[in-house]
């Protein structure tokens, strides 16, 4: 039995010593990965050299930004986590700690808890939903650091727990792409209307829906005659639209809550042999680089801009805030709706 | 009257019949509740319908349950196909970009055998439990589609890739050919070579079968070699129909989905007899299970609770203690 | 006796080398990153995975038993929208309470009735019941429901002090008060000992007279209240009741399980396992928060590896074992039905 136990235990200090490696090995990996999109790479070394220094804050004035965000779930994501890194990891006054939730709320709450332990300078956040943060925001009140959120907004009431809201207002997006459809097709027309919605209770869902649904209710012709989850992504946005077009033709307008979706609708709907464009209007919202693509290729209508870039002003806002000055509960972000010729013009900037 | 039961009763048996009634009473009512559902239109040389639909809709998943059907006959399973199938389809959008459509389709095809080597390793050779083994693979799988495709949404524009997922065939959809295609091999690899048998002698005992002189190690790594191949073809699919790879959300549940058609199928997850017709009808059942809901225009919230019924029902009914509960004792006595 | 020993002192290694990886994880992460080394981020720890503590180990009885829940996850998020709906209709933070662990009990139990009445499989069963729970949910409301219940908030944010500042939350007694009692249930009751036997080989365990079905409808039952007591825990966390809670949290709650040591082939684990392997996931993910620069996919890969090993170091020891039993069997035979017949 001793005999046994000996190369046992030698087995565990290996598996101990391996996981130690492939820890150490993983971050040195990630570090250089996470940073590689973002032009920035030089100050790379840098920053990750300065996090083992001990409080960076105070030693070397740089001010330390926590930022968790949500996940990695769409293009749109994906730009503005390259523009938040972008900004920070470019200007050597600031460092970033950026976190990755991958769509759980439970995982946003521990990077801040992780980040208030840390005695970061701000905290950003992108809440995955509306509810659930006055415990761990109150924590960060009453360690003294100011938290700013990005492009979606927790519940009302607890205007007191964070410093300025920076994003977009996904009710007005509903309601502009609306406004579009009706100066386009007439306040007095007929028309049948699908919505693919988002991910069934997801915020940008929810408000998408509420602000176009409010903004048609006056215009007795526009029916929405079907409306089904397309989960934000082009396969079930495809799969939805082609399940309603077998059973009715009779429709002049697809409103997707975001632009993949319309993507996917746009195809559902050549395949069944009509034109997307001329015989049903689309109409999408984010302004992702594919939609424009689409736009200009006369398959699509109009997409309602929802901006991701987002970085800049945050940053702004953070040094605001440290100089003193007392800023708008609500930052909005600045954005367009594009259709037509304007969106062909502006095809060749687009970043995302 | 006892004979005319008895007969029925060994119907009942057969474990085919039943995936089969549960489809045979969706279309029944779908033919009721939803006009329309069976009209086929014929232009452009193709075929179009709500039928048509679920055969090409119902692609990836009958493709991933075929393969399924395999290990679980082995009394394993294979919860990682959802991320193979994101690695393959990312890995077949990523090589189109510099190299022709063969290509792209060997390295989509040879990374999903890899991933399933990879698993069948673990699992023979190792011996580490089947759901475990794939666990890891399903945690990973998806950390490694979004290295390939760089975290984005990648697409192409190749004609000859995309024709995988959207072309036709004598005016069906491509996809019903590749449903038969791998249930014809996987068929005559059952009924036509020995490998058919040692799967089933392998699932109904291992100690058994290697006393009889197979070898349950290369059995079982073959059987997740072709899981892994079968979720790379759907990944294939997949990416082509939409032109496009999405690391995150490609397949994502769809191992669920597989082992439910399988088990809807008549396979038992304690191993033993596989039905590959079985698992088929399966598929489509829980396809079209899908697209009924959806032309019914169903509230989004209430899919998963209509599912979760028809689930509960249609595996009760298959329980041979539940339907027990239905044939009055006085006769059971008598057939038996 | 002499064949008793070695098992036990087999079991210890696993949980010994969570243990010691658990150390030198939160060793590595004080050397490498500031304020890493503090007591409060090794509670937050506890802060931050009270529900995923609670839920592990009631997953780790019923895969002792050998079986699987999967619909856990779903619990929970049903149970966090089942309280917000209750109290947007004015009841009270002690009805809710009771409303939630009946909830989990009657789902358990009925999952538990069907996987033994019917001869049904454990994973098709769960499955299932995961569907549902979620689908209820989502019927219940496709909103979050904030919850201002004043009870619940003062739990939430109630701090009890530790030492100086460092705090703990109510949960975390909760969490810990959950894993003692699961623990002596497992040692000193009949049930326990049953849910091992029957685990390691369910037809000896009935032939030696032990109620299978009994058994097998609780330890669900069990798993459906460890699930409700979680999601009360989760409401707790986040004030809020939301239908996409935790999606795949089940996922997490096995992968705790295996790291801590309890085999899937059932009948064999130490039910203090689960615990130090959300341990060992949250410390890793609290190294990567603190690394700052990670990707998400980092987590994953890693928490994969950690899988991998740790799988594999449980198949050495259980093949070691059968060696020393049984030379000439488990020379070409590691599989599960060798185990079975050793336990």
């Amino acid at each position: 039995m001793k005999r046994q136990r000996k190369p046992l235990l030698a087995l565990i200090a290996l598996l101990v010593m391996t996981m130690l490696a492939t820890a150490c090995g993983g971050n040195n990996n990630g570090g250089n990965k996470g940073s590689s999109p973002a032009p920035a790479s030089a100050e790379t070394p840098s920053s990750s050299k300065a996090s083992e220094e001990p409080s960076p804050s105070a030693s070397n004035g740089k001010l330390v930004v926590g930022f968790a965000q949500i996940g990695q779930e769409s293009g749109w994501r994906d730009a503005e986590t390259a523009s938040v890194k972008e900004t920070f990891e470019g200007d050597p006054g600031f460092e970033l700690k950026f976190s990755d939730a991958q769509q759980k709320q439970e995982n946003q709450i521990k990077a801040i808890r992780t980040f208030i332990a840390q005695k970061v300078d701000a905290i950003a956040l992108a809440p995955v939903v509306e509810s659930g943060w006055e415990t761990v925001l109150k924590e960060a009140k009453d360690a003294g650091i100011p938290v700013f959120l990005l492009d979606r907004g927790i519940t009302k009431g607890n205007e007191d727990l964070y410093v300025s809201f920076i994003g977009s207002d996904f009710i007005l997006e509903g309601q502009n792409a609306a406004k579009w459809m009706i100066d386009e097709l007439g306040a007095d027309a007929q028309v049948n209307i699908v919505q693919l919605e988002g991910t069934v209770g997801a915020s940008a869902a929810n408000d998408r829906k509420k602000g176009f649904e409010d903004a048609i209710k006056d215009h007795a012709g526009y029916k929405i005659v079907y409306s089904q989850t397309g989960d934000f992504t082009r396969a079930k946005g495809k799969e939805v639209m082609e399940a309603y077009l077998k059973k009715d033709k009779n429709i002049q307008a697809v409103y997707a809550h975001n632009d993949d979706m319309a993507l996917g609708a746009i195809q559902a709907i050549e395949e069944a042999g009509l034109k997307p464009g001329t015989d049903i209007k689309i109409i999408g919202v984010d302004g992702i680089k594919p939609a424009f693509e689409a736009i200009a290729a006369g398959k699509m209508n109009v997409t309602v801009e929802c901006n991701p870039l987002l970085g800049p002003q945050l940053k702004q806002a953070i040094l605001d805030t440290k100089a003193g000055t007392k800023l708008e509960k609500w930052i909005k972000s600045d954005e367009d709706v594009y259709s037509g010729q304007k969106a062909i013009d502006a095809l060749p900037n687009r970043k995302y | 009257m006892a004979n005319l039961t008895a007969s029925v009763r060994n119907i009942g048996r057969n474990p085919i019949i039943w995936p089969l009634l549960a489809l045979a009473l969706l279309m029944i009512f779908n033919l009721i509740a939803i006009p329309g559902f069976f009209s086929i239109e014929f232009h452009d040389g193709r075929l179009f319908g709500s039928v048509v639909d679920i055969l090409k809709n119902a692609s990836p998943l009958a493709i991933i349950a075929l393969g399924m059907t395999l290990v679980i006959a082995l009394e394993g399973i294979d919860i990682s196909v959802g991320s193979v199938l994101a690695i393959a389809g990312a890995m077949g959008i990523f090589m189109l970009d510099g190299y022709p459509t063969w290509i792209a389709i060997l390295a989509a095809l040879g990374i999903g055998v890899l991933c399933g080597l990879w698993n069948g390793m673990l699992i023979s050779i190792l011996g580490i439990q089947p759901m475990v083994a794939t666990l890891i693979l399903l945690t990973i799988g998806r950390g490694i589609a979004q290295l390939i495709t760089g975290g984005r949404i990648i697409d192409t524009t190749s004609a000859s890739y995309t024709f995988l997922g959207k072309g036709y065939f004598l005016g069906l959809p491509i996809q019903a050919f590749l449903i038969l295609i791998v249930f014809a091999l996987l068929y005559v690899l059952k009924t036509r070579t020995a490998f058919g048998l040692f799967v089933e002698s392998v699932g109904g005992s291992k100690t058994a079968s290697r006393y009889a002189g197979i070898r349950p190690r290369s059995i079982m790594m073959i059987s997740y070699a072709i899981v892994g191949a079968c979720a790379s073809v759907a990944g294939i699919i997949v990416s082509a129909n939409l032109g496009s790879a999405d690391a995150n959300n490609a397949g994502l549940w769809i191992e669920l989905d597989a082992i439910l058609a399988v088990v809807i199928g008549g396979t038992s997850m304690r191993g033993g007899r596989f039905y590959l017709g079985g698992t088929v009808i399966g598929a489509l059942f829980i396809q079209s299970l899908t697209t009924t809901i959806y032309s019914l225009g169903v509230p989004a919230e209430s899919i998963l609770l209509v599912k979760a019924i028809v689930v509960i029902l249609v595996c009760l009914i298959q329980s041979e203690a539940f339907r027990k509960l239905f044939v009055p004792v006085g006769k059971k006595a008598i057939i038996e | 006796m002499n064949r008793l020993t070695p098992r036990i002192s087999h079991n210890n290694i696993v949980i010994l080398a969570t243990l010691l990886l658990l150390i030198v994880l939160y060793g590595a992460g004080s050397v490498q990153y500031t304020g890493f080394f503090s007591l409060q981020v090794f509670l937050n720890l506890f802060i931050d995975n009270a529900y995923l503590i609670i839920v592990a180990t009631g997953m780790a009885f019923v895969i002792i038993s050998g079986g699987i829940d999967l619909s856990v996850a779903s619990l929970v998020a049903l149970v966090s929208m089942v309280s917000g709906d209750l109290f947007a209709h004015g009841a009270n933070a002690g009805t809710v309470v009771a409303a939630s662990l009946a909830l989990g009990i009657a789902f358990g139990a009925g999952q538990g009735y069907l996987i033994y009445r019917f001869q049904l499989h454990p994973w098709i069963v769960t499955l299932a019941g995961m569907f549902l729970a979620r689908g209820i949910s989502f019927l219940i409301s496709s909103e979050s429901i904030v919850i201002t219940n004043e009870t619940y908030v003062k739990l939430s944010q109630h701090k009890i002090h530790v030492w100086g500042q460092n705090f703990v939350s109510v949960s975390v007694l909760i969490a810990l008060a959950v894993v003692i009692a699961v623990l002596l249930v497992a040692k000193f009751t009949f049930f326990g000992r049953a849910v091992y036997a029957m685990g390691g080989n369910e037809k000896s365990a009935a032939l030696m007279g032990l109620p299978i079905a009994r058994t097998t409808v609780l330890v669900y039952t069990l798993s459906g209240f460890c699930s409700a007591l979680g999601g009360i825990v989760f409401t707790l966390y986040t004030l809020s009741g939301y239908s996409l809670h935790l999606m795949g949290m089940e996922m997490e709650a096995i992968a705790a399980c295996v790291i801590g040591g309890i085999l899937l082939t059932g009948g064999f684990g130490y039910l203090i396992g689960p615990m130090l392997g959300v341990l060992c996931t949250g410390i890793i993910q609290t190294i990567i928060m603190f690394q700052g620069t990670l990707s998400s996919w980092w987590t994953k890969i890693a928490i994969g590896l950690l899988l991998f090993l740790f799988m594999a170091l449980q198949r050495v020891i259980v093949m070691r074992k059968e060696k020393s039993r049984n030379p000439v069997s488990s020379m070409n035979s590691p599989n599960s039905e060798n185990k079975i017949v050793n336990l």
